[in-house]
């Protein structure tokens, strides 16, 4: 109802308002119990909540542990491979390995002897194995605590799964790259980011991993770039690790809520082409990196394998997570914001104020970002996979920037010259591009020119050198700016032999 | 300090700095790169052709202002052979286009273009003061928005153009596009980034600034010296885009491109196959022969709850029902008159065409 | 008069709090209303807040109060309720009540 003075009801008059429910407080599940806890606009008692959490949980997971998706029929559940559960300490994480653990690690040991379950048949459990893995990234930050070990005793509460502990510079680290069936000579690039061109050159080895990964941050144009890139390295190294562990399949802990935030974020940084990567994935490693060695004929298998990435709290909101960690006891380690000194809010960070200060009081709309991204495609044909972040790049992505913004006088500028070799531009998603490119007012003026990469994007880049078929030959004709010629710009050409009519 | 020089003729003083780009440019290559900008959005998309007619849908504000002279200034340099007309809606909103209306009716003198003007009054019989008046503050965006739409196409339609273009820029599309993923809006969705609409019984409708920043629009307007009428509507905005506009102007203040990206994600993704599947098919309304999703148009259905005292039968189901409930619209009712495209064989002057007076 | 609570804080807030979890809290039963002391209201939880920002709050407010009332994403059970269903900033405190606050805001 509208007093019909929009000054005095301030912004929120017309945005669908929530009912307070003043209503039943009995469960609506039991319709027995005085319920505890509101989740949207439904009232459950505890009794009701616990198996409700547990029912949606494997719902956004077990249609997906087959390797063809079930249909209709439900069919026993045989992954193809082990499990990683992405683990970061945070609230939905800290839930999931709790979830993931009560729904298949814990039964089997239930079944089992008193020694706790080594013996019991494998046929029986679901995964063969649960690794869990951890990222630490205390040292792309000045004076951040390291959690390592608060992490390894929060995991420790959980039998039955081994923990992987990383840490976030092993993205630019050349042994933890190489594996024992791979063992290659890197040489080092670096990436001058004075121009969109993004030009390569060799640069000598880093001092550390750790200086490679703080050079490469504080050389990023603006804050969001910072908080995206480390997103990015985390993601990748969980990607790798599930490749090599054998793990079919690799679960992340984001929550309905932090996925309408991550969906949002990344559509504000251009990220449409990969909204359905956002929600769920199937990767693929792009190249075959074992043959990087000299012998041709190196096993390829290991790299063929793909992970299927899934997210099984993402219809558990944020709230529920709280309360199902606090009434079950779930430890809950905690993750430092990631701000640097004297920075301002990224977009990633903004997102996530304006999402749950909307969901606060419009819990729907949550919901319905999530939903309606689910309702989206890529549009247009994949040109190649991103070196940076392993998405797809959409056809003509850098024709399509060169287009809309004039950024030079020189005509011959708007087309994309620079040799394929030498430039990582064309080999990157439109979101990468726009990361190590784009500026804010504050960003320095100074540009950096010899900024390290991470070891699969110098991988890859390796390969350029030594097969030219590794490009696909259609990129260079995407670069070219297309238009179509008018009436006008033909009779300009040809007006001298024009009679006049 | 020794003076800046443009980044792009490297030869004038540098006395601006681009919002889209950062550049540091002169005022010369600003206006440059802008109208190039602007051309480069045409021709690429191939919107127009010599020899058509083109009504910019004027508002006397800055994005119809500035549009009205990039037009004509493109048509003249590239020699384009448009006929450009300047097409006017009056809502009827006391105080609020009085002042903007002059200025496009100076447009007219400056821009030397045939200028129409179409109120809802004469259109509808209802101004918005009356309805408003009638159904308060609430959903009158719903009849504002319905009713202009329609109303843009009426009058390029009595002018017999081709093609309609509005001011839509940059700043609104990214706008659109997040407020349509709050809202769930999944058809709007899948259309609002495309530069040229045109259902099977409408008239194109193209947006050339898309690609423009309102900041650059202001800044052309001020440079060149262009006058136009700001103004905000009185009546409260639309809530969700409100929300959707405080967070976009925040995130362009983390990162000037986010605007721009904003747009291409939009560009880069389409609705799933099988939704599309479920969504309404287009007829034409059977009381105005305007395109609809229903047997009666949003406009006509919003008309007769207006006429019929129940002004929200247009908005809710419930007095929908109500209002069917009540027995079929009286045969005296108060309807909007047919639609009719122009044929494509006319280019002759525009003959003036008298509303048919309610019966 | 004066009423005895057990406040907990979780999920990261209890670093405001002087890294402390669990503590005990006496506040007074009841609370000016703002028009003199004859018409005293008992106190609610919208006061407590406050009463824990000006007495046991130690640093970064924003962090925890946001026009009037706790920041988005910060979860309140009374008496292992969802203080939704108790009135929120309204409720009435009792003595021996059990207020939880746990932000939900520590990533995932």
């Amino acid at each position: 109802m509208s007093c019909g003075n929009p000054t005095t009801e301030g912004q929120d008059a017309l945005l669908p308002r929530r009912l307070r429910h003043d209503k039943s407080r009995t469960c609506v599940k039991c319709k027995e119990t005085i319920g505890k806890i509101v989740v949207r606009h439904a009232v459950y008692c505890k009794d009701c909540f616990f198996p409700l959490m547990t029912f949606k949980f494997r719902r956004s997971l077990e249609p997906f542990v087959n390797a063809k998706p079930d249909g209709p029929r439900r069919t026993a559940l045989k992954p193809t491979g082990d499990l990683l559960i992405g683990y970061s300490g945070g609230l939905g994480s800290s839930v999931l390995l709790d979830l993931v653990h009560r729904c298949y690690v814990l039964p089997e040991y239930d079944r089992s002897t008193a020694e706790g379950g080594r013996d019991h048949p494998r046929k029986d459990r679901v995964w063969r194995k649960v690794n869990v893995c951890y990222v630490e990234v205390c040292d792309a930050f000045p004076g951040m605590k390291d959690n390592t070990e608060s992490i390894r005793c929060a995991v420790e509460q959980y039998d039955g799964v081994e923990l992987i502990s990383l840490r976030v510079q092993d993205a630019f680290d050349p042994n933890w790259w190489n594996t024992t069936d791979r063992s290659i000579d890197l040489t080092h690039f670096g990436v001058n980011l004075t121009s969109e061109e993004l030009l390569l050159s060799s640069i000598p080895a880093p001092a550390s991993p750790t200086d490679a990964l703080r050079i490469y941050l504080s050389s990023l144009p603006t804050d969001t770039a910072r908080s995206t890139a480390l997103q990015t390295l985390t993601r990748l190294l969980l990607y790798h690790t599930a490749v090599r562990r054998e793990c079919s399949h690799l679960l992340l802990g984001t929550s309905l809520t932090s996925l309408a935030v991550s969906l949002i974020s990344s559509i504000a940084q251009g990220g449409g082409f990969h909204v359905k990567e956002e929600i769920q994935e199937e990767w693929t490693p792009n190249l075959d990196i074992a043959n990087t060695t000299q012998n041709e004929d190196a096993k390829p298998s290991r790299n063929q394998r793909s992970v299927r990435v899934i997210r099984p709290l993402r219809d558990i909101g944020m709230k529920e997570c709280a309360v199902w960690a606090w009434w079950k006891g779930v430890k809950v380690v905690g993750r430092e914001s990631w701000e640097w000194p004297g920075s301002k809010l990224g977009i990633g960070r903004m997102t996530k104020d304006f999402i749950v200060g909307l969901e606060k009081d419009y819990p729907s709309t949550v919901s319905t970002i999530v939903r309606t991204c689910g309702k989206l495609a890529p549009k247009g044909d994949v040109a190649a996979q991103c070196l940076l972040c392993a998405r797809p790049i959409q056809q003509g992505v850098q024709a399509w920037k060169a287009r809309i913004s004039i950024r030079s006088l020189n005509a011959s500028d708007t087309k994309v010259t620079a040799p394929l070799l030498e430039s990582l531009r064309p080999h990157l998603c439109y979101t990468c591009h726009t990361t190590l490119t784009s500026r804010s007012p504050r960003t320095s003026q100074d540009s950096p020119t010899a900024v390290p990469l991470p070891m699969w994007t110098i991988a890859q880049s390796r390969l350029w050198n030594q097969s030219t078929k590794a490009v696909d030959a259609d990129d260079e004709t995407e670069l070219f700016v297309e238009r179509r010629v008018n009436q006008d710009e033909m009779r300009e050409v040809v007006k001298e032999f024009l009679l006049d009519d | 300090m020794a003076p800046r020089l443009c980044a792009l003729c490297d030869n004038a003083r540098a006395i601006l700095k681009r919002p889209k780009t950062g550049q540091q440019i002169c005022k010369e290559c600003f206006f440059y790169v802008f109208e190039t900008e602007v051309h480069n959005t045409i021709t690429q998309a191939g919107l127009f052709h010599p020899g058509d007619r083109i009504a910019i849908g004027a508002s006397g504000g800055k994005d119809s202002t500035v549009l009205a002279h990039v037009m004509k200034t493109l048509n003249d340099r590239y020699d384009c052979g448009l006929e450009l007309f300047l097409l006017s809606i009056d809502e009827g909103i006391t105080g609020y286009r009085d002042d903007s209306l002059e200025t496009v009716k100076r447009n007219q003198q400056q821009y030397d273009m045939p200028l129409k003007i179409l109120s809802y009054d004469e259109l509808y019989g209802w101004t918005m003061d009356r309805i408003v008046s009638q159904i308060g503050k609430k959903n009158n965006c719903t009849f504002c928005g319905v009713f202009r739409r329609q109303a843009l196409d009426r009058g390029a339609s009595m002018l017999h153009v081709d093609h309609i273009v509005t001011g839509h820029n940059a700043d609104d599309i990214a706008e659109t596009v997040l407020m349509n993923i709050m809202r769930g809006d999944i058809a709007r969705l899948g259309r609002c980034t495309l530069i040229c609409t045109q259902g099977e019984d409408t008239i194109k409708r193209s947006k050339p600034f898309k690609y423009a920043y309102e900041k650059e629009i202001v800044m052309y307007a001020y440079f060149k010296k262009l006058d136009y009428f700001s103004t905000e509507c009185i009546y409260s905005p639309d809530a969700y885009r409100g929300h959707a506009r405080v967070f976009l102007k925040d995130l362009e203040a983390a990162r000037p491109s986010a605007i721009i990206d904003i747009i291409h994600s939009g560009e880069a993704f389409e609705v799933k196959n099988e939704v599309k599947a479920t969504q309404k098919a287009q007829q034409t309304c059977k009381r105005c022969g305007y395109m609809s999703s229903n047997e009666l148009c949003k406009a006509c259905t919003l008309l007769e709850g207006l006429e019929r005292g129940m002004a929200n039968a247009g908005i809710t189901d419930r007095a929908r029902k109500k209002l069917d409930a009540e027995g079929p619209a009286p045969e005296n009712l108060r309807t909007i008159p047919m639609f009719h495209l122009p044929s494509s064989s006319s280019t002759g002057p525009s003959t003036p065409i008298s509303l048919e007076a309610p019966a | 008069m004066s009423l005895s609570l057990k406040i907990e804080f979780g999920g990261g807030l209890e670093l405001l709090f002087s890294n402390q979890r669990s503590h005990k809290v006496t506040i007074p039963s009841r609370m000016p209303s703002g028009q003199g002391s004859e018409n005293e209201r008992p106190v609610d939880l919208k006061y407590l807040i406050f009463w824990l920002k000006d007495n046991l709050l130690k640093e970064r407010v924003e962090l925890f109060i946001e026009n009037e009332t706790v920041r988005p994403g910060i979860l309140v059970l009374v008496n292992d309720t969802d203080w939704e269903l108790e009135g929120e900033g309204e409720y009435q405190l009792q003595d021996g009540d059990e207020i939880v606050f746990i932000s939900t805001l520590h990533g995932g």
